[in-house]
Order: C-alpha cells, then sequence, then structure tokens
C-alpha cells in the first residue's frame, strides 16, 4: 500500500477521532463567506441521481441563470457547501469528494468583492489554478467534465 | 536613417500639431522620401484600426492589472535590446508604445469578451497544468455571471457514483493540517488533510446518497 495513503489515512482517521470529542477551537479570521455546489446539468431529468439539494434562498435563481449559460434545460445539486474563507489559512470548498475546490484569500477587492486564488482539483488532480475577483451578487461558473447525459458545473458564490 | 527631429516631426504630423507651414514642408518631404511615406502610412492604418475599435473615451478596466502586465512585459524583453539602438528617441516612443500595446491590449480584451462592470466577478489570469485542457473565460449579461469553461476534461466515467454533500460549517486544525468538514446536524462529514507532495486527502466519515 502507498505509505502516503497511509500517512494521509491515520492522520485523517486521527482527526477523525478527535473531532468526535468537543475541542476549544480558536476561530480563524475570516475575510468573508463563499456559498459552492455542484451542480449536474442535463436535458433528462430521469437522469437526475435523485439528490434532495436546494440552493439556499439568496441563491434560489442559479440553475435559471446556469440555463443562460449552459446548453442544458434541467440542473441538479448534487452538493453544496457554506464555507469561510480564511484570512490566513486556505479553505476547502467540497461540496463532493470528486470536484471540489481550493479557496485562498488574497484580501478585499478594491471596489468590494474578494480577491481570491482558486484551485479547482479533480481526486488527486488540479484542473486548473486561476486569480479571480469574485463580487457579491456575481457568480462564478466553472464548467467541469461532462458526465452521464450531461455536464458537471461548480458554482462559487460571494455570500454578501 | 531618419534624425530625431524627423521623428519628432513625423508625430507631431501624425497628431496635426503642425502649423501650416510646417505641414506644407513636411508634406514635401513626404512626397520625396519613399520610406517615410511606408511609415506614415503604417502608422495612419494602426491609428485607424485602433480608432475602428475602440470608443473615443473609455474607462480602462483594471487599469492597474494591464499597465503591470505591460511593465512586466517590457521589463523582460528590455534586455533584448542592442545598446546601440538605445537612444533619447525611444524613450520618446515609449510612452506611445505603452499607450499603443495598451489600446490592443483593450481592444482585443474587448472583442473577445464584453469587459465586466464594477459588480461583476472577474477571472484574473488561468492557468491549466494539463496541456489537453483548454480553458476559456467570459462574462454573460444574461446569466449575470462569469464562466470560466474548462474544454477537454476527460469525461467522468457514467457508472461513477458522485456522492455529494451538505457542508455547513468547517474547522481547521493548522498542528496537524487538516479540516473538519460539518453537515446540518453538526456531524462530522469529511475530513479534508494533505499528504507530503503537498496534494488533498479526503477523508470520508459519513458517505451519502
Amino acid at each position: 500500500m502507498n505509505w502516503l495513503l497511509i500517512f494521509a489515512i491515520m492522520t485523517g482517521a486521527l482527526t477523525l477521532a478527535n473531532a468526535q470529542q468537543p475541542i476549544p477551537v480558536v476561530k480563524p479570521a475570516t475575510d468573508g463567506k463563499v456559498w459552492g455546489a455542484l451542480v449536474y446539468a442535463t436535458n433528462n431529468a430521469k437522469g437526475f441521481v435523485g439528490s434532495n439539494e436546494q440552493a439556499p434562498a439568496d441563491f434560489a435563481d442559479i440553475p435559471q441563470r446556469l440555463g443562460k449559460v449552459f446548453p442544458y434545460q434541467r440542473f441538479e445539486i448534487l452538493g453544496q457547501h457554506l464555507q469561510d474563507v480564511f484570512r490566513e489559512y486556505e479553505s476547502w470548498v467540497v461540496p463532493t469528494k470528486d470536484l471540489f475546490l481550493k479557496v485562498d484569500s488574497k484580501g478585499p477587492a478594491e471596489g468590494g468583492g474578494m480577491n481570491l486564488h482558486l484551485q479547482f482539483w479533480r481526486d488527486q488532480q488540479v484542473l486548473v489554478k486561476t486569480d479571480a475577483v469574485l463580487k457579491a451578487g456575481s457568480p462564478l461558473f466553472i464548467g467541469g467534465p461532462k458526465w452521464r447525459e450531461g455536464q458537471l458545473v461548480f458554482v462559487l458564490v460571494l455570500q454578501k | 536613417m531618419k534624425t530625431p527631429s524627423e521623428d519628432h516631426d513625423l508625430i507631431r504630423w501624425l497628431d496635426g500639431e503642425m502649423t501650416d507651414a510646417e505641414r506644407a514642408r513636411f508634406s514635401t518631404r513626404l512626397a520625396a522620401d519613399p520610406d517615410l511615406k511606408a511609415e506614415v502610412e503604417m502608422m495612419q492604418r494602426m491609428s485607424s484600426d485602433l480608432r475602428a475599435h475602440l470608443p473615443a473615451e473609455m474607462t480602462v478596466p483594471y487599469g492597474d492589472f494591464f499597465n503591470s502586465q505591460i511593465q512586466v512585459r517590457l521589463a523582460q524583453e528590455e534586455p533584448l535590446i542592442p545598446e546601440a539602438r538605445a537612444s533619447w528617441l525611444d524613450w520618446l516612443r515609449l510612452p506611445t508604445l505603452i499607450t499603443a500595446t495598451a489600446a490592443v491590449a483593450i481592444a482585443g480584451f474587448m472583442i473577445m469578451q464584453k469587459g465586466p462592470a464594477a459588480g461583476d466577478s472577474v477571472v484574473l489570469s488561468i492557468y491549466v497544468p494539463n496541456a489537453s485542457v483548454h480553458a476559456r473565460t467570459f462574462h454573460s449579461d444574461e446569466a449575470q455571471a462569469t464562466v470560466l469553461m474548462l474544454d477537454g476534461v476527460e469525461a467522468i466515467p457514467a457508472d461513477r457514483k458522485i456522492v455529494g454533500y451538505y457542508i455547513e460549517r468547517t474547522e481547521t486544525d493548522q498542528e496537524v493540517a487538516t479540516t473538519t468538514l460539518y453537515g446540518k446536524s453538526g456531524e462530522v462529514v469529511l475530513v479534508v488533510s494533505k499528504d507530503v507532495r503537498n496534494q488533498p486527502r479526503l477523508l470520508s466519515a459519513t458517505p451519502r446518497g
């Protein structure tokens, strides 16, 4: 077995064990909060996986917006994650284990919003690294890999 | 080779800064000098192309970013310029070069995509490690969203089950470099750690789906 994998599993297992017990945690400083979701875009709703996830009220129009960009009519939220963006540490937005995002804050943006460094990961492979200015009310759609009869889209929104 | 005053005259003529007498003298020289005439025509074409793509006045979107990129490019190319060619004229041309480069960059930016408004998210840079993947970005006014499209990403096998989570809260422990992700009811859903190659390792506690 790969030693790196053993190390990761042991570290994760230890943390999981510790996470079951209440430990005093000092909350790190944050620069804002983002909502991330992995969406399955398709024209065939019969292919939906049966997820019950709904976008928060603030972002309820995300499926309609996706429909104006991607050539699909039906959108299913597979997973979602509301995440603080830590000022000094990396943050992870993990709506699924298959596709997830690493977020590093680069501070507030001029005129509002946040400067971010983003890494879009698929398992152990980084698909894209990007610097972006994320503004509230202006989501970032990352068109990802094809899956089944449609495409997986990662949505990132800065919470107001 | 043209003298510095000839170059200066050319710029003044193009900018319409000459008096009638100077313009007449320059026109005479222009008729007699094919090289000068060719240079004038080239600069007029460039000017005309720029005017055709740019409004008379515009705000430079993310001007600091463009300026910094231009300065970086100039700094990279500076050692390649032979010293013998450097003269005060090159410095005279520098603002013109910067303006022209910025204008071309802005024009290209505007042609490729409509510039973002103040409230729009924007992608500033993209790096794709896998050469078979191509990334492009654009802003959709209709969706009021910024899009980063990855073309050529290998499809996820259809029989692979995608397990989704609902993550509401996280805690990060820098001592062991892990982040614990919690679900709706405060349960541990996932732990994110990194291996010695700095790659993420995700360990599920409560798989769903």
